[in-house]
C-alpha cells in the first residue's frame, strides 16, 4: 500500500483575510504527480506556497504523512519538502555548483561545510540535469532555462519527500521541457516522491499526471485523472476558449 | 576561484595588515626609527616607549579593529537589504549613533560628569538601532533599492543637522572632545578603550561567523531560504542586532567613519570573486582593517601638524567605489 506524502482538507488560502481559493483537497501519494493548472491569476502559486508553508493557512488543514504541517519545525520541513519558485533570483558571485550545493543546507553542520558524501550528492544531482558542465559558471551568467534547471537540482539535493515546483518549465525549449519532464517522472517513480507542480504545457499536463487540480475564480472546479480532466469541453470552460478557437488550436 | 588563490590572498591580507600596523607606529611628527619601534615594543623601554604605548599603538589597533568591524557591518547591511551599496553610513546609521550620543554627552554629562565608555556605547547603539527602525519602516513602503539608499542618506542629513545645532548651543565644558569627535578621528584613544573595543568587536565578528551558513542561504533569496529551513525572522534579527553593535563600536570612539563598509566590501568581493560567508567574512574584516589604518595614517601626516578629519580620507577613497559599483549594477538592475 503507498504511503499518502502530503494532503489538503478544505483548505482556503489567500493573503491576510482575503481568500484567493476555497476548498482545496487533494491526496497525493508516494510516487504520484499532481498538476495545477488554471488561467492566470487563479490562484495556483498561492496555493502551492501555502501547502510548502510560506504562507499561513486561512482554513483547513494541510498534512505532511499523519501529521499536520504546523506541527514540523523549519529543519524538519527542510528534509520532508523542496521548492522550486517562479521567482527570479540573482545571487551575487555564485556559481551554479554552490546554488545547488545550498541544498544540503538541513543536513550540514554549523558552518555548512560539505562532507564527501554530500559533495557527491551534488554531482549527482547536476548530472540529473545535466548541468555538470556549467558547474563553476557564474549563476547569472547562464541562461533562463539553465538557471531552472540548476534550481532542481538544487531541490533534489535537498532529498525531499515532497516536490513542490510552480510553472518549472515556462523558460524552457521543447527540448528541456521534455528532459525536465521525465527527470520528475524519475523522481516520482524511483525516488518514489510525491510531485505537485503548476504549468501551462496542457499537453505535458495530459501526459505526466497522475491527478490534476483545475483552479478558477477561487474555486477547484475539477479534479481527477488525466483522461476525465482533458475533455475539450473542461478546457474551453477553464480558461475561457471559444469553441472555434480550440478548434482551431488544438483540434 | 581556487583554494590556492584564495589562501595566497588571505596570507597577502595579514601580512599587509601587520605592514600597514607597524607603518603606522613609525610615522608621525615625533622620528621613531625601525629598531627604537621594535625594541620599545618587544624589548626594554626607551625614549620611544611612551609615545608608542601611550598615543600610537592604541590609535593604530583602534584603527584596525574598528575598521574591521565598519566593514563587516557594511556587509551583514547589504546582505540584509540584498543592495551592494547598503552600509552602516549611507543608512544613516552612524549619524543617529552620533545623534543620541551627542545627546547623551551634552545632557548626561551635565548631571553624572564624565561619560564612561559604556554609556557612550550604549547611546551609540540605541542610535544605531533607532534610525535603523526608522530606516526599516521607510523600506517597507519602497521597494526600489536605490530609493532606500536615498531615505538613509537624508535621515543622516536631518541627524547630522541636529547635531550640529545641540554642539553649536551647548556649553564648552560639555562638549570638550565632542567637536573632534563628531567630525571622526581615531586620536585620543587610550589602551583601555582598546580593550573595550577589542571586546566589542570580538563578539560582534564571532557572532557573524556564527550565522554565516544562514547568510549563505538567505543569499539566495527569503523562499529558498525558508525552503532550507532558515528562521528568517530570527536572522534578519541578528543581522540588524549585529551590524548594529559593530557599527555603534565605531562610533561610540571615533565618530562617523564613512563609506568603509560599502567599498572595502565591494573590494574584497572583486578581489575574491565570490560570495562564501566563510570567505568573506574574515577578509571583510582584514581589508577594512588595512583600509582604516592607511586612511588614518594619510589624516594624521599629510597635512601634519594639522589632522584631517578620518571621515575626509575615507570618503576621498570610498566614495569613487560606491559610483563605480552604481555604474556597474546600471540604475535599471537596482530597481529591482
Amino acid at each position: 500500500m503507498d504511503k499518502t506524502l502530503i494532503s489538503a482538507d478544505r483548505l482556503s488560502v489567500g493573503y491576510g483575510k482575503r481568500v484567493i481559493v476555497n476548498g482545496v483537497e487533494f491526496e497525493v501519494k508516494q510516487g504520484e504527480i499532481l498538476t495545477l493548472i488554471g488561467p492566470n491569476g487563479a490562484g495556483k502559486s498561492t496555493v502551492l506556497k501555502t501547502i510548502a508553508g510560506y504562507l499561513k493557512r486561512l482554513n483547513g488543514t494541510v498534512m505532511i504523512g499523519d501529521q499536520d504541517l504546523l506541527g514540523f519545525s523549519e529543519k524538519e520541513m527542510a528534509k520532508k519538502l523542496s521548492v522550486v519558485l517562479t521567482e527570479r533570483i540573482r545571487p551575487e558571485l555564485m556559481t551554479c555548483r554552490e546554488v545547488v550545493e545550498t541544498g544540503r543546507y538541513p543536513y550540514t553542520g554549523s558552518f555548512g561545510l560539505l562532507t564527501q558524501k554530500d559533495k557527491e550528492i551534488v554531482n549527482t544531482a547536476m548530472e540529473a540535469v545535466s548541468m555538470q558542465d556549467f558547474a563553476q559558471a557564474d549563476f547569472n551568467s547562464v541562461s533562463d532555462g539553465q538557471r531552472q534547471r540548476v534550481m532542481l537540482a538544487r531541490a533534489i539535493c535537498q532529498e525531499p519527500e515532497i516536490l513542490i515546483l510552480d510553472e518549472p518549465t515556462s523558460y524552457l525549449d521543447i527540448h528541456h521541457k521534455i528532459q525536465f519532464f521525465e527527470i520528475l517522472q524519475g523522481l516520482a517513480k524511483e525516488r518514489q516522491m510525491a510531485v505537485i507542480l503548476s504549468m501551462h504545457e496542457l499537453d505535458f499536463a495530459e501526459k505526466i499526471s497522475d491527478h490534476v487540480l483545475c483552479i478558477k475564480e477561487g474555486k477547484i472546479t475539477l479534479s481527477g485523472t488525466p483522461d476525465i480532466v482533458f475533455i475539450p469541453e473542461n478546457i474551453m470552460g477553464l480558461y475561457g476558449i471559444p469553441e472555434k478557437y480550440y478548434r482551431k488550436y488544438f483540434g | 576561484m581556487s583554494k590556492g588563490k584564495t589562501t595566497a590572498l588571505f596570507v597577502l591580507l595579514f601580512l599587509g595588515d601587520i605592514a600597514v600596523l607597524f607603518a603606522n607606529l613609525i610615522t608621525g611628527s615625533a622620528d621613531i626609527s625601525v629598531s627604537d619601534a621594535v625594541t620599545a615594543i618587544f624589548g626594554e623601554e626607551n625614549a620611544a616607549s611612551d609615545i608608542l604605548w601611550k598615543i600610537r599603538i592604541p590609535r593604530a589597533l583602534a584603527a584596525l579593529l574598528l575598521g574591521g568591524a565598519l566593514s563587516l557591518s557594511g556587509y551583514l547591511l547589504q546582505t540584509f537589504f540584498h543592495n551592494p551599496i547598503a552600509g552602516p553610513f549611507v543608512l544613516g546609521v552612524s549619524s543617529g549613533a552620533k545623534l543620541i550620543v551627542a545627546i547623551s554627552m551634552i545632557f548626561a554629562a551635565g548631571i553624572f560628569g564624565s561619560l564612561s565608555s559604556a554609556f557612550m556605547i550604549i547611546s551609540a547603539f540605541v542610535g544605531s538601532m533607532l534610525s535603523l527602525g526608522f530606516v526599516l519602516l521607510v523600506s517597507r513602503r519602497v521597494k526600489q533599492m536605490s530609493m532606500l539608499v536615498v531615505c538613509g542618506v537624508m535621515t543622516g542629513y536631518i541627524c547630522s543637522a541636529v547635531t550640529d545645532f545641540l554642539v553649536t548651543f551647548a556649553d564648552d565644558s560639555d562638549i570638550v572632545n565632542l567637536h573632534d569627535w563628531s567630525m571622526g578621528t581615531f586620536s585620543g584613544t587610550s589602551m583601555d578603550n582598546v580593550k573595550v573595543i577589542f571586546i566589542l568587536v570580538l563578539m560582534g565578528v564571532l557572532g557573524t561567523i556564527l550565522i554565516s551558513k544562514p547568510i549563505g542561504a538567505y543569499m539566495l533569496g527569503e523562499s529558498y531560504a525558508q525552503n532550507m529551513g532558515v528562521n528568517i525572522k530570527l536572522l534578519r534579527a541578528l543581522l540588524i542586532i549585529l551590524s548594529g553593535l559593530l557599527s555603534a563600536s565605531v562610533t561610540a570612539f571615533a565618530g562617523p567613519v564613512s563609506f568603509v563598509g560599502i567599498a572595502v566590501v565591494h573590494i574584497i568581493r572583486v578581489l575574491f570573486k565570490t560570495s562564501k560567508p566563510l570567505v568573506m567574512i574574515p577578509a571583510c574584516f582584514l581589508g577594512g582593517s588595512i583600509f582604516c589604518m592607511l586612511c588614518d595614517m594619510i589624516a594624521r601626516t599629510v597635512f601634519a601638524p594639522t589632522e584631517l578629519s578620518i571621515s575626509t580620507v575615507t570618503a576621498i577613497f570610498g566614495a569613487p567605489v560606491v559610483i563605480i559599483i552604481m555604474l556597474k549594477h546600471k540604475l535599471g538592475e537596482m530597481n529591482g
